[in-house]
């Protein structure tokens, strides 16, 4: 019953949405080009489904690379700071500076060294990408229990199984929330790399390209599509992401326990 | 089971300041034997804890020595385990990897730690619980896990800090009488710490009294009873009037 009314309440409230849509249209009588109607949006995906498909997965593979050589040189990073505090401190402020310099005035950057296309569209999303997960796994490996690591003192631990016995899994709850907020940002990050600096590769671009593209032509309701198709990437991205946490964490992190 | 003779573990003259004129503790010595069972108590912040990682190794006293059978604590400790005033479990693990993790930590092979951490859970009396998560325990049950933690590794030594000090007088009492027969079986040198007067005296061979400002050796008392102990002897009239002989004592410290 509570799962019928929680699915009652989004679907009446799009219904309702969709409906004072195309009030408005009809009464204002706004021309398409300015705010095409739902179902002008749907069609104009359906005509252009191959390009649409296209663009989502150059986007696509710009986001997952991106976003993977992040989420893997950001553990690393962060590990190799556990390990030292000094090491922490040499470099910690600049991945600060990296982070404060903003991707419009990186991405020209990107260009200039690696080209327009691909390898710039990664680097971009790797910038975006990398320091939630250097933030938060770093904090992970630093905020191991006291009380974990006099057992392990005890123990006559190394500190290499330290590392791997205590501090990676205490870490994992931490990196995984990293990771799911680089999720979220990885889409983003590959359709603003397509953006500035995208080709069309044998006349398909990313989502980013094709949006300016559609924009350039005044194709409103396929810049609409785009958008849509943007959206389902995003949670395509961040519902893989979950997965991978309750697969990793439901065992054992409160965060996941159901307690009867 | 008598203490044999020889002395296991001395203190001499210990002294631990944290800072410049804190006295946590002062002028502690004290001898104990081979399979003693000593207990500290005292008011809170008198220094227990402090004593405790002290002999384990874990802090290092500001005056005076510490030989634990002839050797520092550092170099000792291979001997030695502490069960923590919590349970202090890795969640990840279910209970057999705690209680296996000692002897993983020392390179023990997969087949033989989990044999031993078996072994160690039934001891404990909790075959059943052997693939459960620490959430899934209560907290008598995560004790005993960490008690069969502690006991993997067969030490000679081992230091409670208020192991039971947040269980329910029935899981407490439980928990005590299945401790001494423990102790029975592997006869090794205890220090326990507790807020609990009559814990104390039916577990120790030994009851040491703590004063605070600085913390220092109060008064001694020795536990005639013979070991085993039954659940009953905390009825037995001895004990009672042991009882408020300690009572009275701790009263003078607080
Ligand atoms: N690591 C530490 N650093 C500074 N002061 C400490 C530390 N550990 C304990 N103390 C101080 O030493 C005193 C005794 O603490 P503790 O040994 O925990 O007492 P008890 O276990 O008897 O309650 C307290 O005043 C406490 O604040
Ligand atoms: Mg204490």
């Amino acid at each position: 019953m509570k799962k019928i009314t929680s699915l009652l309440f989004p679907i009446v409230s799009g219904v309702a949405l969709i409906a004072i849509w195309y009030g408005i249209i009809i009464l204002f009588k706004i021309p398409i080009y300015v705010l095409p109607t739902p179902g002008q949006i749907i069609t104009a995906a359906w005509t252009e489904r191959h390009a649409m498909l296209a663009s989502a997965l150059l986007t696509g593979q710009g986001a997952v690379l991106g976003f993977t050589c992040a989420v893997v040189g950001g553990f690393l990073l962060s590990m190799i700071m556990a390990f030292s505090l000094r090491l922490k401190k040499s470099l910690y402020p600049y991945i600060l500076v990296l982070q404060m310099t903003p991707v419009i005035i990186l991405a020209p950057i990107f260009v200039l060294w690696l080209g327009q296309g691909l390898p710039s569209i990664v680097a971009i999303t790797f910038m975006i990408c990398f320091f939630p997960i250097v933030a938060s796994t770093t904090s992970g490996f630093m905020s191991v229990d006291k009380n974990l690591l006099e057992v392990f003192k005890m123990c006559h631990a190394t500190k290499l199984q330290e590392i791997r016995y205590l501090r990676i899994p205490s870490a994992m709850p931490y990196f995984l929330t990293g990771v799911k907020i680089a999720g979220t940002l990885a889409p983003i990050g590959a359709i603003t790399g397509d953006f500035l600096a995208g080709s069309a590769q044998n006349g398909v671009g990313g989502i980013g390209f094709m949006a300016i593209t559609y924009f350039s032509q005044l194709q409103t309701a396929s810049l609409y599509a785009s958008g849509l198709v943007a959206c389902l990437l995003g949670f395509g991205f961040v519902g893989s992401i979950s997965l991978l946490h309750w697969v990793l964490l439901h065992k054992w992190h409160d965060s996941l326990i159901k307690k009867e | 089971m008598i203490p044999n003779s020889g002395d296991c573990v001395i203190l001499e003259g210990i002294a631990k300041r944290f800072t410049k004129d804190d006295h946590v503790l002062e002028n502690i010595s004290l001898k104990v034997s081979k399979g003693e069972f000593i207990t500290f108590i005292g008011p809170s912040g008198c220094g227990k804890s402090t004593l405790l990682r002290l002999i384990a190794g874990l802090l290092k006293p500001s005056e005076g020595i510490i030989h634990i059978n002839g050797k520092t604590p550092e170099l000792a400790d291979s001997d030695l385990a502490f069960v923590f005033q919590d349970a202090n479990l890795l969640p990840w693990r279910k209970s057999i990897a705690n209680v296996a993790l000692p002897l993983l930590l020392r390179g023990v092979p997969k087949l033989e730690r989990e044999a031993k951490a078996r072994m160690m859970l039934s001891l404990v009396g909790l075959n059943n619980a052997e693939n459960k998560y620490p959430w899934q325990l209560s907290g008598g049950m995560k004790m005993r896990v960490s008690i069969a933690r502690a006991l993997s590794i067969s030490p000679k030594i081992l230091l409670l800090d208020e192991p039971f000090g947040a269980l329910d007088e029935i899981s407490r009492d439980h928990l005590n009488e299945d401790l001494l027969k423990i102790r029975e079986k592997d006869l090794f040198t205890t220090f326990f710490v507790t807020h609990s007067v009559a814990e104390a005296l039916f577990l120790s061979t030994r009851v040491i009294v703590l004063s605070r400002n600085p913390g220092r050796i109060h008064t001694t008392i020795d536990v005639p009873f013979s070991y085993p102990r039954k659940p009953d002897l905390r009825e037995s009239p001895e004990f009672l009037s042991l009882l408020a002989q300690t009572t009275r004592a701790l009263r003078a410290v607080l």
